[in-house]
């Protein structure tokens, strides 16, 4: 006889909550996710966290800005991103520079972009670990800062979420330096 | 035998093991060319190179295409799932996989099921999924920099885009207390090598060592220079050393090689791993007491 075996369920632990005002919204937006092939759940969030309705979508946080993007290409109304986990911090928005001379190193959170003082060319980025940040790697080497392709519009994570503020600090000390 | 798992950014490339060789700037797994670049193609070459040197087994490898959509990184976690107890390797390096913690928990289980436990390494987005997970304390190494220490320190947090403000916001010298509260939350493996300015070898929250020579700061800017280090800890825990030992001379060897290619900030990866062979030859005897003898063998 055979025996029946219970495929196992897949387990899903997300890290952060997209947010809706309506319910109709967050159903919208998990099909739009699900179709895409991103892992998700729709869950009630926390008091602390709820914005409108009871109803959010659980996601992979470290996915954050593929999804939204996905959203918005898709008309889908959220209200925002939220870590589930309570007392994280705000998504860092500060950035340090290190200046090497004829190179200018800017680092927002973990990761950093280095471009040519004069040439305005991007020489290296490094830090990270997401699986999109080789590939942002070689998309933006050599690139000049002002026609590399911005990371969070060909990036998919927080590291490239990062990557893209560091771009946008580089961009002002370039041009604020002409 | 050493396994290393992880993503490279060519978005075709299906799901590939093997034995991993080096054929010009690429690396070659089961008749694919992979790319030296920043990732896990540095830290594989990184961890090939010592090999190479030391004339072990090549470094057996699992990795996947994927440009962060996720679906490679998935093949590798259900890869590692299935077949971890069965290959039962000696050192396993997890490295540059989209963080689930879901996934990195079955992982970890998995390994629990290997007749031996591997000496487990992980960096990049695989730490940045342990911890996040609350598996720290299954891994052997993490190699965080000093913004991924600050991560590590931080209780809540689940990716660095998302540490306490006043924890990116310290210098290096304040990485002993970063380190105190990541070892307090239980967020940090045995062992780090905080890699910095200033490297740090902490095990069991006693930092060991520091290494700041050869001082090269033009290291941090180059993509890639962070792997490398990850390879070479896992290749020199691989050959047996002692693995705060393993730790001290891979941070020597990366500084020493980024001095003898006279890295600029605008330097590629892989001219620094192209030193390797060099300060191994002139070093690694001395710093280890691991020396190539006539035939071609060492003594350990």
């Amino acid at each position: 006889m055979a025996v029946l075996k219970r495929k196992q369920k897949t387990s899903f632990e997300g890290g952060g909550l997209v947010l809706f005002l309506d319910v109709q919204d967050a159903i919208k937006a998990e099909k739009v996710l699900k179709g895409a092939g991103y892992l998700v759940k729709l869950v009630a969030p926390p008091p602390e966290l709820r914005k409108g309705c009871d109803l959010a979508v659980e996601i992979n946080l470290v996915e954050q800005p593929g999804i939204e993007r996905l959203l918005k290409q898709k008309d889908a109304a959220y209200v925002g991103v939220a870590p589930l986990k309570v007392g994280t911090s705000e998504l860092l928005e500060i950035v340090k520079v290190t200046d090497f001379g004829d190179w200018v190193m800017v680092r927002a959170g973990n990761m950093k972009i280095t471009f040519n003082r004069e040439s305005g060319v991007i020489v290296n980025t490094s830090g990270g670990g997401c699986p999109d940040i080789p590939h942002l790697h070689a998309e933006l080497i050599g690139k000049l800062l002002t026609e590399a392709p911005r990371p969070r519009d060909i990036g998919f994570t927080l590291c490239a979420l990062m990557l893209d503020q560091a771009l946008e600090e580089c961009l002002a000390l370039w041009q604020g330096g002409r | 035998m050493m396994l290393i798992a992880g993503t490279v950014p060519m978005k075709d490339l299906p799901l590939t093991t093997g034995e991993v060789s080096a054929d010009g700037g690429f690396l070659v797994v089961d008749g694919h060319c992979i790319p030296c670049t920043q990732g896990t193609g540095a830290m594989v070459s990184s961890a090939l190179a010592v090999t190479d040197y030391l004339k072990l087994g090549q470094p057996q490898v699992v990795v996947a295409g994927d440009i962060g959509e996720g679906k490679g990184s998935r093949s590798i976690y259900e890869y590692l799932i299935q077949r971890v107890p069965e290959l039962s390797p000696d050192v396993l390096a997890l490295h540059y996989i989209l963080p689930d913690m879901a996934l990195m928990r079955r992982v970890c289980d998995s390994v629990d099921r290997c007749a031996r436990r591997p000496v487990m390494v992980a960096d990049a987005a695989s730490m940045y999924a342990a911890k996040a997970a609350g598996l720290a304390s299954k891994f052997d190494i993490f190699t965080p920099d000093a913004t991924e220490v600050a991560f590590l320190a931080d209780l809540n947090a689940t990716h660095p885009a998302y540490i306490s403000r006043h924890l990116f916001d310290t210098d290096i010298t304040q990485t002993p207390e970063l380190v105190a509260a990541a070892y307090r939350n239980k967020s940090a493996a045995r062992l780090l090598l905080v890699k910095g300015t200033v490297d740090y070898i902490v095990d069991g929250g006693r930092i060991l060592e520091t290494i700041a020579e050869p001082d090269v700061p033009e290291l941090e800017a180059i993509g890639g220079t962070g792997d490398t280090i990850t390879g070479l800890v896992s290749a020199f825990a691989y050959a047996e050393m002692e693995l705060h030992e393993a730790a001290i001379i891979a941070a020597r060897a990366n500084r020493m090689a980024g001095k003898f290619a006279q890295a600029t900030p605008a330097t590629r990866v892989r001219q620094i791993i192209d030193q390797f062979p060099a300060v191994f030859k002139e070093y690694l005897c001395s710093w280890s007491g691991v020396c190539i003898v006539e035939g071609g063998n060492y003594n350990g």
